[in-house]
């Protein structure tokens, strides 16, 4: 095995957890505003059941090879290169995936709370940390999750229970007010976001049980569909869809509306923690599978030797990928999630699964 | 391998730090923004004022504690112009030693031309800033902004925090950027911004104070009322009761009435709790707004000799409150209804809330349809408490 | 090992290839004849004096055995470290002059006389007999008396050490208002009859180890046989017999040299020097280890929680201990970022802090002319130079050190402009935060706070976040004796949730550490809760 480390369900569900939470609470309130609007938490809840859908799709999958990761179990499916040639997608998913979101990372804090800092500073510095994390291996960054979690929901909750004296919750009124195909439409980016599941399928075979997958996934989507309800809600409630929806990053605005007997104003450092931390360890996760699915493509005995190189490519490719931030967020609202959903999130697995489930064949049982 | 990372790391922290520090800034290379203010000026161009403090005057305790240190500025307030708000700034910085630095600018005062001609161009540049707040208070004055921040407190360290005090407190209507930038952005609703004024103050006490004697404070004197993003017109502090009972915002404040059997002398009752509902009604032509204001009241102050607290006395007392806030919500309402055809009050969005499908019809040209529409109010006090007394307590019995 | 025998004129204090004792008894089967005593005791006396040349301390009193006086006899000890008085009494009266009163034999053999000397002579609790020279150079270096006797081939060791030690006091470090009093001291036997009169079990195992080339230091591992996890135990030996060094004077070389992770900050073993901590850790089925010479005792495996706990969190009462330990975490926080967030905040995040609050430290910063990294970095190099002073300082000058300091620091600095008075303040709360928690995990995070302060003097509160995580991610990586060091908290054990942040009380704490003591879990008996119906019945009547 590449990876020694195994984590328990409940580290499972954490990383999974984190791992979505980290950026779907900074945009996706504005983007899904712009089509359900004071309806939102409708497109939110549609979300969430796709999301259940989808993880239900990935750990089915997965748990038909308990012992492998979806870098080796296509070759089993598909045949030696059509499997290859999968596997190296999903390798290459991840790591266009992983610069996307270490340049949302890079973007957030420029914008809001470095502007004279270049970005590609802030690139470095988490994709070093990310490294060292990575050969640290799983069960560390696991570990350390299981401390930034609480962390990030307790921020979530206490940022929202504070702004509870500014919200009116007249604004989520009228009720059902969008179009049934906007809210479908504002469901699309967090569903997206969500659909950020599918990175279980590289997890189940460093399960300690790998049976309670299914658990894992659908609790991971829960967790982070609550918050996501949680927040939006919220900023609706503060700024209302007119606002909400021209803002870049509105979690931050509403942290920024925080006053608390004149005293605790300005709360946008915990809206920072949420995003170092929690991006932190996104951007770990897909650091990780990216460099255990190259080692087991390449049938390496050890990942590590490809850390720093990955790390490279990813700070070039996070750099390049778009020239401003008006292109990521274009990108982000109308390219990715179509994209990622209907070739790796859902396609890739169900296209795997129906093959599997076809030829009959099943990995060994745990 | 692991130690090789630690060893990456460092290697980029200690290239980091030397050349890095690029959004450093020491407090004391910067200039605190306390306030701005916003003109017009004849060419149509950005005129920018701002409060900036010193923050030397500013040390508190120490040996200077009580002292009889001479009082120095508190902050110092700058002008410049430009086609925009941050050409304006810029232009302005090159007056100033040290960076602007905006993060607690806590009021935007809109002067009278730069209100009358339009605040939304401008106001843009508060939103998409990150370093000013959304928290910040805003108003607009008859004049020039300039004048009013180059004012001063006799109460607080600089006018500008007196200001946002002022707005704080709630004794007119106050607003936030960020509501006002809602109501901006809402088209059921118009924004409506407090009118500050200078005004002269009393004569201050003692020795050395003889200069001072022209002393001007700011205060409160009414509500700028906007149609879109135009200032419109204003309201005098009796109509903006009006607007307060219509938003459901009146915090704090009295209602004066004769006493039921004395009517030349006066009772005072203080408010608190109010609440408002809003329900429209509408059937296809007009729409009607039955307003329903409800509110309890403490008896603070009697002139009067009679005793009050029979019942029939306080049905008097809660039926001449209730004449007393219709006015006030009806001189309100003529106003912005009447006069300038403006929806303050947020009725658009009650109508919104109710009629989804009709709003779409209307909503483009709401003000017109708000102008047309008929508003009925229903205002229900109760009188809950009558202070520490029973009775009067200086009666000769 | 045997070829250095030929160069005995080493001497005795650099004799870095004398045969060490315990090493060298494995290989006993290919034994030289010349480590063997002879008959012949002058040919013994010479060796002997050989191997200990150049060695002042050593006594060599000869005497005539009572019952027949052609018999010599050598006692040979060093000075101070064995009993005189004992040795006069038991050994050299006794021989020479009232053995013969007790039991009168004319003609007794030089073998029977040795019998004799041994059976009824000697009146020494601890004998040993020998026929190894290099056993009976160990003996007299650790103290023991060595008799020979003529015609015998065979040397008998009289256990009568006696030497100065310091005597029981109070435990300097670790200071508590309720409970024990008693520290450990530098006698090793002294320390392990502390631990055994607190632990009076046969489990209690006390398993001996000699380690230190010279040193020759007597190091015991100490566990609870049935509660300990053998694993554990076999896994502390392995490492402990790994050990080859020439002297080992303190815990600390033994805790380097067993570590998981050498280049950790972070200590992963534990220290204490008081007996009930070390008996509370070993009932949680952890491993001790005690050297010889040194008052501090090793436990493992050591998680870092065990830092912000107290002995007294276990002796007063738990809604105490629990509200104490919430302010011990709050210092760790304290004392790892105060400064660091200081800094972010005053150079990169002004925004943060209330306009008042802005305004007074602008005007506190007016006048100082250095970067605020530069003069949080000033003031905490000032402190720590200061508490170093006053540690190494006499007792007497210290005072006089703190007195400056505080002087010099806090009004001086300020008075002059040099700082901003807010700086003093954080730097104070910094530095008495770190004096909350155990010492030798202050002393870690009192080191990485630099580095914490650079990264966010570079990049503000991102590089404060930053350095946090990369810190959190290394705490997570280092495992002690295989035990991961931030559990309870990171894997999360909801049962030991009982004793991190909450201590609950003693009737509720059921089980041992799970990843610890998972091999007997079980601590308490059932229905421990105090609950004594017949008691309350009674209504007060025990008052009479």
């Amino acid at each position: 095995m590449l990876e020694d480390g195994r984590i328990s369900s409940r580290q499972a569900t954490f990383l999974m957890s984190t791992m979505i939470i980290a950026t779907v609470v900074l945009f996706v309130p504005s983007i899904t505003a712009k089509y359900a609007r004071q309806d939102a938490w409708l497109s939110i809840i549609a979300a969430i059941l796709a999301g259940l859908l989808i993880a239900r799709l990935a750990t089915t999958l997965g748990l038909r090879y308990p012992d492998k990761s979806i870098f080796e179990y296509p070759e089993d499916i598909l045949g030696k290169w059509p499997g290859k040639l999968v596997g190296l997608l999903y390798v290459c998913w991840f790591l266009h995936l992983n610069a996307e979101v270490i340049r949302e990372y890079g973007s957030f804090m420029v914008t809001a709370f470095m502007p004279e800092t270049p970005i590609i500073v802030f690139i470095l510095v988490v994709v070093s940390i990310a490294a060292y994390a990575t050969i640290n291996g799983l069960e560390v960054f696991s570990r350390a999750n299981e401390i930034f979690l609480p962390l990030i929901v307790g921020s979530v909750i206490i940022l929202f229970i504070l702004a509870l004296g500014q919200m009116n919750f007249h604004m989520l009124l009228p009720m059902f007010d969008a179009e049934p195909e906007d809210v479908l439409k504002g469901a699309i980016a967090p569903e997206g976001w969500f659909g950020e599941v599918a990175v279980i399928t590289v997890l189940i075979p460093y399960l300690n049980k790998p049976r309670e997958a299914h658990r894992v996934g659908a609790l991971a989507v829960l967790t982070c569909g609550g918050l996501l309800l949680l927040d939006a809600v919220g900023i609706i409630a503060l700024f209302g869809p007119n606002l909400v929806e021209a803002w870049l990053i509105t979690t931050l605005n509403g942290a920024r509306m925080i006053i608390v007997a004149s005293f605790i104003e300005r709360l946008e450092a915990v809206i920072m923690i949420i995003w170092v931390t929690g991006g932190l360890i996104k951007i770990t996760v897909f650091y990780w599978a990216a460099a255990l699915g190259s080692a087991q493509l390449l049938k390496l005995k050890d990942y590590r030797p490809l850390v720093v190189p990955i790390g490279t490519v990813l700070v070039s490719l996070s750099t390049l990928l778009h020239p401003n931030i008006s292109d990521l967020l274009q990108f982000l609202t109308s390219v990715w999630p179509p994209y990622a959903i209907i070739v790796f999130e859902a396609g890739l697995p169900l296209l795997l699964l129906t093959v599997s489930l076809a030829r009959g064949i099943r990995g060994a049982r745990v | 391998m692991n130690r090789k990372i630690i060893l990456l790391m460092v290697l980029i922290l200690a290239l980091l730090f030397p050349e890095g520090c690029w959004s450093r800034r020491e407090i004391n290379e910067l200039a605190i923004v306390l306030g701005a203010g916003l003109d017009r000026t004849a060419d149509n161009k950005v005129q920018l004022t701002l409060q900036l403090a010193r923050p030397s005057a500013f040390s508190g305790g120490g040996e200077n504690a009580g002292g009889e240190a001479p009082r120095q500025n508190n902050s110092w307030v700058v002008t410049g112009t430009g086609d925009t708000v941050l050409d304006a700034e810029n232009n302005l910085a090159l007056k100033v030693s040290r960076h602007i630095y905006w993060s607690h600018s806590i009021i935007i005062v809109y002067g009278e031309s730069m209100a009358r001609g339009g605040v939304r161009d401008v106001s843009n540049f508060f939103m998409r800033n990150p370093q000013p707040r959304e928290t910040s208070w805003i108003f607009v004055t008859e004049g020039e902004a300039k004048n009013v921040l180059e004012s001063h407190s006799e109460l607080e360290k600089t006018s500008a925090q007196s200001i946002a005090f002022l707005a704080r407190n709630q004794p007119g209507y106050s607003i936030m950027l960020e509501d006002f930038q809602q109501n901006l952005t809402s088209p059921g609703t118009n924004p409506a911004a407090p009118r500050i004024q200078l005004l002269k103050l009393g004569q201050p006490q003692g020795v050395g104070m003889e200069e001072r004697l022209r002393h001007e404070e700011v205060g409160i004197t009414g509500t700028g009322i906007f149609k879109d993003d135009k200032l419109v017109g204003w309201l005098d502090m009796s109509e903006t009761r009006g607007l307060l009972w219509l938003h459901g915002k009146v915090k704090e404040g009295a209602i004066i009435v004769p006493s039921p059997g004395q009517p030349d002398k006066k009772i005072s009752l203080a408010i608190s709790r109010d609440k408002i509902k809003v329900n429209p009604e509408y059937d296809g032509e007009t729409v009607k707004f039955n307003v329903n204001i409800e509110f309890d009241m403490e008896l603070l102050e009697q002139q009067s000799n009679e005793d009050l607290t029979q019942p029939e006395k306080i049905k008097e007392i809660e039926r001449l409150a209730a004449e007393e806030v219709l006015e006030q919500c009806n001189s309100a309402l003529a106003k912005a209804q009447g006069d300038y055809g403006t929806d303050i009050f947020g009725f658009g969005e009650a109508f919104h809330r109710k009629y989804k499908t009709e709003w779409k019809k209307v909503k483009g040209h709401w003000n017109d349809e708000f102008q047309k529409a008929r508003v009925d109010i229903a205002v229900e006090p109760h009188l809950r408490l009558t202070g520490m007394l029973h009775r009067r307590a200086s009666l000769k019995r | 090992m045997r070829r250095v025998t030929r160069h005995i004129k080493g001497g005795c204090r650099n004799k870095a290839k004398i045969p060490p004792g315990s090493s060298n008894k494995d290989s006993s089967a290919e034994l030289d004849e010349s480590l063997l005593l002879t008959e012949n005791l002058t040919t013994n006396l010479f060796r002997i004096k050989q191997f200990l040349i150049d060695c002042s301390d050593i006594v060599y009193r000869e005497f005539l055995f009572a019952q027949r006086e052609d018999i010599r006899l050598v006692m040979i000890y060093t000075d101070g470290l064995a009993d005189k008085s004992q040795l006069s009494d038991q050994i050299m009266r006794a021989l020479s002059l009232e053995l013969p009163l007790s039991a009168p034999q004319a003609d007794i053999t030089r073998s029977g006389a040795y019998h004799l000397i041994k059976e009824r002579g000697v009146c020494v609790h601890q004998i040993k007999e020998t026929n190894r020279l290099d056993e009976i150079i160990e003996a007299i270096l650790s103290g023991d008396t060595v008799l020979l006797v003529e015609g015998n081939s065979t040397a008998i060791i009289n256990g009568a050490r006696g030497w100065e030690s310091r005597s029981i006091s109070e435990p300097d470090t670790e200071v508590i208002v309720r409970g024990p009093r008693e520290a450990f001291v530098e006698n090793l036997s002294t320390n392990t009859a502390m631990l055994r009169r607190k632990l009076k079990s046969h489990l209690l195992k006390i398993e001996a180890l000699r380690l230190g080339r010279i040193s020759k230091t007597d190091v015991v591992i100490i566990y609870i046989k049935g509660v300990a996890n053998e694993k554990l135990v076999t896994e502390v030996k392995r490492r402990l017999r790994k050990i080859d060094l020439d002297g080992i004077l303190g815990s600390g070389y033994i805790e380097e040299l067993i570590e998981d992770n050498p280049w950790s900050p972070f200590p992963q073993i534990n220290h204490t020097e008081r007996p009930d901590r070390m008996a509370a850790r070993l009932l949680e089925g952890r491993v001790g280890i005690m050297v010889d010479g040194t008052p501090f005792a090793l436990t493992v495996p050591n998680v870092f929680i065990e830092y912000l706990q107290a002995p007294e969190d276990y002796y007063e009462r738990f809604y105490f201990a629990t509200g104490v330990r919430i302010i011990r975490f709050a210092a760790l926080v304290l004392s790892l970022t105060a400064p660091s967030l200081y800094v972010a905040i005053i150079t990169f995040h002004q925004e943060m802090l209330p306009t008042p609050l802005l305004l007074s430290i602008a005007a506190q910063r007016e006048s100082v002319p250095y970067p605020a990294i530069f003069e949080v970095l000033f003031m905490e190099l000032s402190f720590e130079i200061l508490r170093e002073a006053g540690i190494r300082l006499p007792r007497q000058i210290g005072q006089a050190v703190s007195i400056v300091g505080a002087l010099i620091i806090g009004e001086a600095a300020v008075r002059a402009g040099l700082v901003a008075s807010a700086t003093v303040i954080v730097v104070a709360i910094t530095g008495i935060s770190s004096f909350v928690f155990f010492y030798s995990a202050s002393i870690a995070i009192r080191m990485l706070r630099f580095p914490i302060m650079m990264a966010s003097a570079a990049l503000g509160l991102f590089g404060l976040i930053s350095s946090i995580i990369v810190l959190v991610l290394h705490l997570c990586s280092l495992r002690s004796f295989g035990i991961p060091y931030l559990s309870p908290v990171a894997p999360i054990s909801v049962g030991d949730m009982k004793d991190v942040v909450l201590r609950v009380p003693w009737w509720a704490m059921y089980n041992r550490p799970r990843l610890i003591g998972w091999k007997n879990p079980r601590r308490l008996g059932p229905e421990q809760k105090p609950d004594f119906p017949e008691v309350k019945n009674r209504g007060g009547a025990g008052d009479a």
